[in-house]
């Protein structure tokens, strides 16, 4: 009887430690787990949440401003206005996008997901930290074209928005911070890890013949800069578009010459979906781009060694395509939580 | 639930608070001495010895260059900051990030609480932002994004942002947004600053000293000269640092009112 009772205080003490001490930040109980999936087989994320709590409130106040035109100058952009969930969050099928006022911008914008992963943002790799990723397209003259402090006058007279603001981080106030940790704990639920390739891996089915064929080419041709799982390593390369570039890329960031028309290697996650392709959009279709990988690459002065011998041969080409699009992720695209609210 | 069950429960979240509480209590020393001190900026125009005071929104001949400028912006970082105290020990000013704008007379004049009791012979500080809270997302207070002071399209803090109208310049004025935290071009840079004439910091739980930080805009100049060479900085690298470095250097402390 008082071995049992004293199991019972042990189990009781742990159980309320565990309350007591868990970290806001730190996403191990199973209700937080399900706010934002972290598939084990990405590796451990770089962004948890930060320093304030991730809860399904502060999701859904990040999804309510990603969409929000009230973002903008003449509130007539969202971020979602060129980031479209049935394409993956990239632009629906334009080469560049248009800011305010239809300005023109400069690059294409890259489809969205599995953000936590990433260790820097923007073609240029110009962003270190997903938080402050969305200043860039809020103060760019040819997208949002706003100041951040206007942004939040405009919240702050907006009562359901203080009502969110206040349930999300139990904050009376209206702060940059606390708009930018909700846009990333948007952002960062963004997980694309449902596609036949994901389903594949964990020996829910099986690839096709030719997908199969196809993933053995991928991985001798194209692995190296877009490495599984996340289909990128994140490095920056040149893949010889064209002799001479307008954006100097990488190097707008770093300066160094070696760094010009260097761009960001982008995930392939959903590729199929996210077309046009490359860093200005310049090529329309997955076919083109492995035609231009085999055939089409020129020798600019900063071509990244590794797209030395890459060649897709004629026959392997349709298995190649059938491959790329087993990295469509169909539930991620019509997932209501990631949907315009 | 009987008597006994209930007390061993009580106990245990008795026992487990105090288990899991114990990591949240600061343990304080015995009825620690503190007291309070202030940083004053002074801002001065033109080389060491021969100075008038600097201001906004006041055409000012450069002693070297002989450019005229009229700033209508000067804001810097300060961060960091540690006392050094005469028995070897050091105190750190915690969550010390300072911007100080001469548009706000107010952020100029830094009162720091609750500083142990002693006396101080030095003070080291980071011009700028310390790299780390460069690479941290988003912050609070005076590294709020929203104050201007960083760089949207590459992360970062604007470390010093000097701006204004100059007949010296190509176009009629000049902006310097002087910044970069990494690498050889890094303007972020640790100052130690010793009080003159074995002036000590005296900190009491009565008194508030003042020490009176120098700093010279005219000194952004000492190497890049004339606003005729370019009148323009807006990313990190090697203007950046050629033009904040004479200005980090030529800063010190010039008394210390007790």
């Amino acid at each position: 009887m008082l071995l049992k009772t004293w199991t019972q205080a042990v189990l009781l003490s742990t159980c309320v430690l565990l309350i007591a001490c868990a970290k806001p930040s730190k996403i191990s109980a199973p209700s937080e787990a399900a706010l934002v999936a972290f598939p084990p087989e990405f590796g451990e994320p770089l962004y948890k949440g930060g320093d304030m709590p991730l809860s399904s409130a502060s999701i859904a106040l990040g999804r309510k401003l990603f969409y929000d035109p009230i973002l903008s100058r003449d509130s007539s952009i969202s971020c979602g206005s060129c980031h479209s969930q049935v394409h993956a969050f990239a632009d629906h099928g334009v080469a560049l996008s248009y800011g305010v006022e239809g300005r023109k911008g400069t690059r294409n914008a890259p489809a969205l997901s599995n953000l936590a992963w990433h260790s820097s943002f923007m073609n240029d790799g110009g962003i270190n930290h997903l938080e402050v990723l969305p200043l860039a397209p809020i103060n760019a003259d040819f997208e949002m074209d706003e100041e951040i402090g206007n942004v939040l006058e405009k919240l702050k007279g907006q009562p359901a928005y203080m009502n969110l603001f206040s349930e999300a981080f139990n904050q009376q106030e209206i702060n940059s911070k606390s708009l930018f940790v909700a846009l990333a704990h948007f952002q960062m639920s963004l997980v694309s890890n449902h596609s036949k390739y994901d389903k594949v891996i964990r020996g829910e089915t099986q690839f096709t013949d030719i997908e199969s064929q196809g993933n053995k080419v991928f991985m001798q041709q194209c692995s190296s800069c877009h490495t599984p799982p996340l289909f990128s390593d994140f490095s920056f390369a040149n893949n010889g578009l064209k002799l001479q570039y307008s954006d100097a890329g990488r190097a707008l960031i770093t300066g160094l010459a070696e760094d010009s028309a260097l761009f960001k290697v982008p995930s392939l996650r959903n590729v199929a979906l996210s077309y046009p392709y490359m860093h200005n959009g310049s090529i329309s279709s997955l076919s083109e781009v492995i035609d231009h990988y085999t055939s089409g690459v020129t020798a600019h002065r900063n071509l990244d060694d590794r797209m030395q011998g890459v060649s897709v041969k004629p026959e392997d080409k349709e298995a190649l395509l059938a491959f790329l699009k087993t990295l469509s992720d169909y539930e991620f695209v019509s997932n209501p939580k990631h949907s315009e609210p | 639930m009987n008597k006994h069950n209930f007390f061993v429960g009580l106990f245990a979240m008795a026992l487990c608070f105090l288990v899991s509480c114990t990591k949240n209590e600061v343990v304080e020393p015995a009825s620690q001495a503190v007291g309070s001190f202030t940083l004053e900026m002074e801002y001065v125009w033109g080389e060491m010895g021969q100075t008038q005071p600097f201001a906004l929104n006041q055409t000012l001949v450069h002693p070297s260059t002989q450019d005229s400028l009229t700033f209508n912006t000067f804001k810097h970082y300060l961060s960091a900051v540690v006392l050094q105290n005469t028995d070897g020990s050091e105190y750190i000013v915690p969550n010390s990030f300072y911007l100080l704008d001469l548009s706000n007379p107010s952020s100029l004049k830094i009162t720091l609480e609750d500083v142990p009791a002693g006396d101080y012979q030095s003070i080291h500080m980071v011009f700028g932002v310390d790299s780390l809270h460069n690479v941290s997302g988003a912050q609070e207070g005076a590294l709020d994004p929203a104050n201007g002071m960083f760089w949207s399209w590459n992360s970062g803090y604007i470390m010093l942002k000097a701006e204004g109208q100059s007949p010296n310049a190509e176009d009629g004025s000049f902006a310097f947004h002087l910044g970069g935290f990494k690498g050889e071009n890094k303007v972020v840079e640790e100052k130690h600053l010793s009080f003159r004439n074995g002036e000590l910091l005296s900190i009491t739980p009565i008194a508030n000293p003042t020490v009176h930080l120098m700093l010279n805009p005219a000194q952004l100049f000492a190497n890049q000269g004339s606003l005729s060479n370019g009148s323009r900085v807006h990313m990190p690298g090697a203007k950046a640092k050629q033009m904040a470095s004479p200005f980090n250097d030529w800063a010190h402390v010039d008394h210390i009112h007790p």
